[in-house]
């Protein structure tokens, strides 16, 4: 009995009457807080890689050049839409949700410093991390067909056999060389700050 | 002697009423059951193998996805276990807004867990309201962090981003909803004779067994244990937690236990909203090399990540322990066997509250 009259009282409220005479099913809308697809804006890419740095999925964002401008372009599929990346960019190319008005209020900053790692075991010369670091291309242009080079000034190439590192220091995180390893014998740590204030 | 068993009555992998796959094999006499037993691996992902060799910002989105209900508190058992290891002391601001995040995960996982309950009991317009509720918390979850699920909101030295006043404003509006909706639900379950008939007495994990079976998280405070590794935590204790428990140990108790685990939350997340101090909300710092054994309080229980970080802060092993693999180990043991009816074996499971994918990882 106490049950039924809870239930008489339960429907009788004003508030479910009125939303059981009105109902309507509200139309889905994303808020524009949401934190989506990383989309470009107007800024111009500097090809710092940054984005391709901080990127947790494989291969989900790449920097690439279409009518000799540098952009940078998601793969929606691979995308998990952490953010990071725009969090990341130092030109503000990209932008999500309110994530770029949140990192220029408060002045939100990912930095990183990047050493590389190759096993020697499993390392077996074949050079394609040398030839596909981005890098590499823009120093030596010969590397774009060969994983030797003569020039001292790339991040690394293959010498007698084995990839040897000359420069880690010029290395911008990227992963292209770790994607492209077929023994996973190379491995690029990314050593990542939060800071906060534009402070380092 | 020859045991005779009338039939041996499979439930599962794949049913109505479970969230996730899991078989339940049970040995009945008539609608009696004698004895029951978990059989589990149909959702396995290999996902600590995946974080092998894996700096922090990708470990970070991997722990998120070990399980979709309860993200938030792996992504916040990870990142304070590499904090300790490196020494990082998150600004006050920041240790405050990961219990925010915390508490609004931990109160969606129980209004679904909940939810999940009344749902298998068929009273399904109890279950409608408070899954109703639970997307007033998931609102709140994404106007926070930018996400329902995956919120990625916690990070070495602090957190993503700061929590506006007008955000602050919507979330405690929103609590005070969350509040006054929930107080009425949980009359209509204390009160509801048909609840009763289905909850009061059935499914009893009494005090030892569940001590000698290591249960955790609301399945042993409902069974009169005070366990909570949220009163070891410094944030916590400045808030002055104290865990809930109750002494009945039925699918009554478990249920109202996690009720009230909600209304703790609402007040937690009030207190911390009131001894929030502006400032920054990020600290910086490195990981660096070391190991460690670390563990939070789950919304079902007590989570444990134990691992091993090289000189760059990259994770070179990790193994976590979630909660659910011992309450379904007590619930298959204990709580299913001499069960009166083959009818309460689902709702006997889910009070448990299992989570599949913590379990298998």
């Amino acid at each position: 009995m106490t049950s039924i009259i809870w239930y008489i009282r339960e429907f009788l409220r004003p508030a479910w009457i009125s939303r059981f005479l009105t109902a309507k099913t509200e139309p889905l809308v994303t808020p524009p807080y949401f934190r989506d697809f990383p989309v470009t804006t107007e800024n111009e890419c500097t090809q710092c890689l940054a984005c391709m740095m901080i990127c947790p999925a494989p291969e989900a964002i790449i920097v690439v050049k279409r009518e000799g401008v540098w952009r940078p372009e998601i793969t929606k599929g691979h995308c998990i839409r952490c953010g990071l990346c725009v969090e990341a960019c130092p030109e503000d190319v990209l932008a999500s949700g309110r994530i770029l008005a949140t990192k220029k209020e408060e002045k939100l900053l990912l930095s990183g410093t990047y050493h590389i790692s190759i096993n020697p075991k499993t390392c077996m010369g074949c050079g394609n991390c040398s030839v596909v670091c981005p890098v590499n291309r823009e120093i030596d242009p010969s590397l774009r067909s060969s994983g030797t080079s003569r020039s001292n000034e790339v991040i690394m190439r293959v010498d007698t056999g084995q990839n040897k590192i000359l420069h880690e220091e010029k290395c911008t995180g990227c992963k292209t060389c770790e994607e492209h390893c077929p023994n996973n014998a190379i491995r690029v740590a990314r050593v990542v700050e939060a800071t906060e204030g534009g402070k380092l | 002697m020859k045991k005779t068993v009338d039939i041996s009555l499979p439930v599962g992998p794949v049913h109505p009423l479970f969230k996730e796959p899991c078989r339940i094999k049970c040995e009945t006499r008539g609608e009696y059951v004698l004895s029951a037993e978990v059989e589990l691996g149909y959702v396995k992902k290999g996902i600590e193998r995946i974080m092998r060799g894996r700096p922090w910002q990708e470990v970070m989105f991997l722990a998120e996805r070990v399980c979709g209900i309860c993200s938030v508190i792996h992504n916040y058992t990870f990142i304070e276990a590499v904090e300790k290891i490196s020494g990082i002391i998150p600004p006050e601001r920041a240790a405050y807004l990961r219990v925010i995040v915390n508490e609004l995960d931990r109160m969606q996982s129980h209004l679904l867990a909940n939810y999940s309950y009344c749902y298998t009991i068929e009273h399904e317009t109890l279950a409608m309201y408070v899954l109703n509720l639970r997307e007033t918390v998931m609102d709140q979850l994404e106007l926070i962090t930018g996400a329902r699920v995956t919120c990625a909101y916690i990070i070495p030295g602090g957190v993503r981003w700061d929590l506006p006043d007008d955000r602050a404003e919507s979330l405690k509006s929103a609590l005070d909803h969350i509040d006054s909706e929930l107080t009425r639900f949980v009359r209509i379950f204390e009160t509801g004779p048909f609840i009763a008939l289905r909850s009061k007495g059935i499914g009893i994990l009494t005090k030892e067994a569940a001590e000698a079976a290591y249960a955790v998280g609301p399945t042993a405070r409902a069974s009169g244990i005070s366990v909570d590794c949220r009163s070891d935590h410094p944030t916590y204790q400045a808030l002055g937690f104290s865990p809930v428990v109750r002494h009945e140990g039925d699918n009554y108790a478990r249920i109202m236990a996690r009720f009230d685990e909600v209304f703790q939350s609402v007040n937690l997340i009030r207190s911390a909203l009131l001894k929030m101090q502006p400032g920054p909300v990020r600290g910086g710092g490195v990981i660096q090399a070391g190991s460690i054994q670390y563990r939070m309080e789950a919304p079902r229980g007590e989570l444990l990540y134990d691992l091993v970080t090289d000189e760059y802060g990259r994770i070179l092993e990790i193994a976590i322990q979630t909660p659910s693999i011992m309450n379904i180990q007590v619930c298959a043991h204990e709580m299913l066997t001499d069960a009166e009816s083959a009818a309460d074996i689902t709702s006997i499971f889910i009070s448990s509250d299992p989570c599949i994918a913590c379990t298998e990882r």
